[in-house]
């Protein structure tokens, strides 16, 4: 705040908790909001305030934070006209066009965008949220277990979603950006629907579980019945993908070098005209609330992997002979290289 | 007004059975919504809905979003068209759940949404804006009016309120399967709550309830002392009693309920949760036709005495429907807190549907009790029953 000359910085959160952008009041605080407006207000010299709403979260609030000062949302308004000199502000992408105007009025001015300010502190873990990923990853190797043992024909998809669920929740998980599909020739991941599982199924997953607000994902695929050939054959070439996706995440190499081996693989391997959407999306990508660093990967993207930095890599890939078939495990960034935080085997796992 | 911890994604069933709700019904609102638009001489109407808020997307699609959001663009005449926050991978998808044909994919619906327009020939029109759940994000819409410079922009955030107050008969039979299932799952809920288990544990034992019995999205939030939603860090064991928030989203429509579990054989406690019940039903009196939505509260208040302020604290009753909070809404504030322009009504009609709640706090210990209703023209009707 003191390099970009601002005196205050105004922190929002619309309650929308979410891994693909980041929560900058739950970074600071380490309370997950729920209601619909929520604003930090960090002076430069004096002790920060959080004002909340709905009042009834307050208790929660001074329970689970740090900051001492909670207040109900509505006193906010009467704080703001007193609010001198430059004024920054985080969080635009939650916020509504009524409210950012309602602010800009009371301030008198427009506030700076000052998300860098957050956005760079975060982009490598700290020791304290490593440990919540490293939870949450042990989390959703249960949750991969639990579909390994459970799932059987005659479930319905969305049966399938909730065993993952039920075992990541019972463990403690928070939420789940969750898909959980089956079908002989998957055409994408979706959330699930009511078909009933058949033999000969392809199970592909999404998982994605949240410890104190930090997720991790991971992507596994497995087969009800032994796979026909083409799946195992195809399957190869997606574990030769992560190997090497694996490899390239070499700490202070660009993202794009992850997402250049892993379409590498697939051009060598003959699917070149595959390696673009709807086949796939993204190699991989940053997984937010700390911070959505080092963003997608992809070829454009030469944001340098700095240690500490956690995102999944995965070469998820629609394939024509077999359909949409998943792999993918959340790294994070050491001294020289990536580590997985999954312990779940790469393999296609084939349940009899 | 009572928020839950917002699912990054619903990850519930996700299908649409057009034998159950027929193309034709949304035909019928988006005529009542033309009307409304010719009355306000809008050329367009965009409409924006999110996982978190996603009413008026629905009303008129059926479509809601799984993550993230986008927009429905509305022409005065002709076919509309969706854009939404997904990959192009998920359009096919995302097809299954809307009688839509024009649905398309992007990452930047303000500046893609903007091109939408102008592809229409909205490029000089006026256009109306309907964000009722105010989640549009900032950026995006900044991108899309500076794409848009000669548009003329009316705020009609409220404008299709008034076409969702009072439900369809198929629109209740939608929210009464969805109470029966609540009904379920309050039912099997008891089992899971014994004293020594921790919190989440019992949390997600309800989840896999709900999730078995196929709803679209849920909402736990319980305690002992006040309501939390879900979280590692609320790892307590439950000692001898728990009171339970639960919403439910079936066929797109919301029913909630409050519960208190009393494992004890504590006199007192059950005596307070008896009282709550009994408060809740005499409330739930005042629910009928041409009845004053003013009454509820004045109900509550009269019944509560010097325990209003307390048993009002989660919000004593709102709308419910393809919303967990919508018109009426018993005061100004209570419509404010979630983006609503005004309470929506003042006068209650056959078919409007609410929930209802009290809160009371007893040796410590929060005593909660909440139903949904429908009012009918003989009262009030339970949709859990």
């Amino acid at each position: 705040m003191r390099d970009k000359g601002l005196d205050a910085l105004l922190v929002y959160e619309s309650g929308r908790h979410n891994f693909l952008r980041m929560n900058y009041v739950a970074y600071l605080t380490d309370f997950i909001s729920v209601g619909p407006e929520t604003m930090l207000v960090v002076p430069l010299e004096d002790a920060p305030v959080l004002f909340l709403s709905p009042a009834w979260d307050i208790p929660r609030a001074q329970e689970e934070s740090w900051v001492s000062d909670v207040r109900p949302f509505k006193e906010f308004w009467s704080r703001l006209p007193s609010i001198a000199g430059k004024v920054g502000f985080v969080g635009r992408e939650s916020m509504n066009a009524g409210l950012h105007d309602e602010i800009v009025k009371s301030l008198g001015a427009l506030p700076v965008n000052a998300k860098d300010i957050i956005e760079n502190m975060a982009r490598s873990k700290t020791a304290f949220e490593l440990a919540r990923l490293r939870r949450a990853a042990e989390v959703a190797d249960a949750g991969v277990s639990a579909l390994n043992e459970e799932a059987r024909p005659g479930l319905k998809e969305y049966e399938l979603a909730a065993i993952v669920e039920y075992r990541m929740r019972s463990l403690g998980a928070e939420d789940n950006f969750g898909m959980v599909v089956a079908n002989s020739h998957n055409q994408a991941l979706h959330p699930a629907t009511d078909r009933i599982v058949q033999t000969g199924d392809i199970i592909i997953g999404e998982i994605t579980p949240c410890i104190g607000g930090l997720f991790v994902q991971i992507c596994r695929t497995m087969v009800l019945g032994e796979p026909l050939p083409v799946v195992s054959e195809k399957y190869a070439i997606l574990k030769k993908g992560m190997s090497l996706g694996m490899a390239a995440a070499k700490t202070g190499a660009p993202a794009s070098d992850i997402a250049a081996a892993i379409n590498g693989t697939f051009i060598e391997a003959g699917y070149e005209d595959y390696c673009r959407p709807p086949f796939m999306r993204v190699r991989g990508h940053g997984l937010g609330c700390g911070s959505f660093a080092p963003g997608s990967l992809e070829d454009a993207n030469k944001t340098k992997l700095e240690k500490g930095m956690t995102f999944i890599i995965h070469p998820n890939q629609y394939l024509p002979e077999t359909g949409y078939l998943t792999l993918g495990d959340t790294v994070v960034m050491g001294e020289t290289k990536a580590e997985s935080l999954m312990r779940s085997s790469w393999d296609i796992f084939i349940k009899e | 007004m009572i928020f839950g911890r917002h699912s990054v994604l619903k990850r519930g069933c996700s299908t649409w059975d057009p034998k159950q709700v027929p193309q034709e019904l949304f035909h019928s609102r988006l005529n009542a919504v033309r009307e409304e638009m010719a009355r306000r001489n809008l050329d367009a109407l965009v409409i924006y809905g999110d996982n978190y808020s996603f009413a008026d997307l629905c009303y008129l699609t059926n479509y809601f979003p799984k993550v993230r959001g986008g927009i429905t663009v509305v022409p005065r005449a002709g076919a509309i068209s969706m854009l939404l926050n997904i990959g192009s991978r998920d359009v096919p998808f995302a097809k299954t759940l809307t009688w839509v044909e024009d649905v398309r994919a992007s990452n930047l619906v303000g500046a893609d949404g903007a091109k939408l327009l102008k592809e229409k020939g909205f490029e000089k029109a006026k256009i109306g804006l309907v964000d009722s759940g105010q989640g549009f994000p900032l950026p995006q819409i900044e991108e899309m009016k500076a794409a848009l410079p000669n548009v003329s922009w009316q705020d009609c955030a409220p404008m299709l309120q008034p076409l969702r107050l009072v439900k369809t008969a198929q629109e209740l039979a939608a929210m009464r399967e969805a109470g029966r299932l609540l009904r379920e799952i309050c039912a099997g809920a008891g089992g899971f709550i014994k004293s020594g288990r921790k919190e989440y544990e019992i949390v997600a034992d309800i989840d896999r309830l709900a999730r078995d019995k196929g709803v679209e999205d849920i909402r736990i939030l319980a305690g002992e002392k006040r309501l939390n939603p879900p979280s590692f860090k609320q790892a307590a064991t439950i000692d001898d009693h728990w009171a339970i928030y639960l919403a439910v989203q079936h066929e797109r429509y919301w029913a909630e309920a409050g519960r208190t579990f009393v494992l004890s054989g504590d006199a007192k406690i059950a005596a307070a949760y008896q009282k709550a019940q009994e408060i809740v039903a005499a409330v739930a009196n005042q629910l009928k036709p041409n009845g004053a939505v003013a009454a509820i509260d004045d109900t509550a208040r009269r019944e509560l005495g010097e325990f209003y302020a307390t048993a009002s604290m989660y919000g004593l009753a709102n709308g419910i429907g393809l919303n967990q909070w919508e018109a009426p809404f018993l005061t100004e504030s209570d419509a404010r807190e979630v983006g609503a322009a005004s309470v929506g009504a003042t006068t209650l009609n056959e078919s409007m549907t609410l929930a209802l709640r009290v809160t009371f706090e007893t040796e410590g210990k929060m005593i909660f009790y909440g139903d949904s209703f429908e009012v009918t023209a003989s009262g009030a009707k339970s949709l859990l029953k």
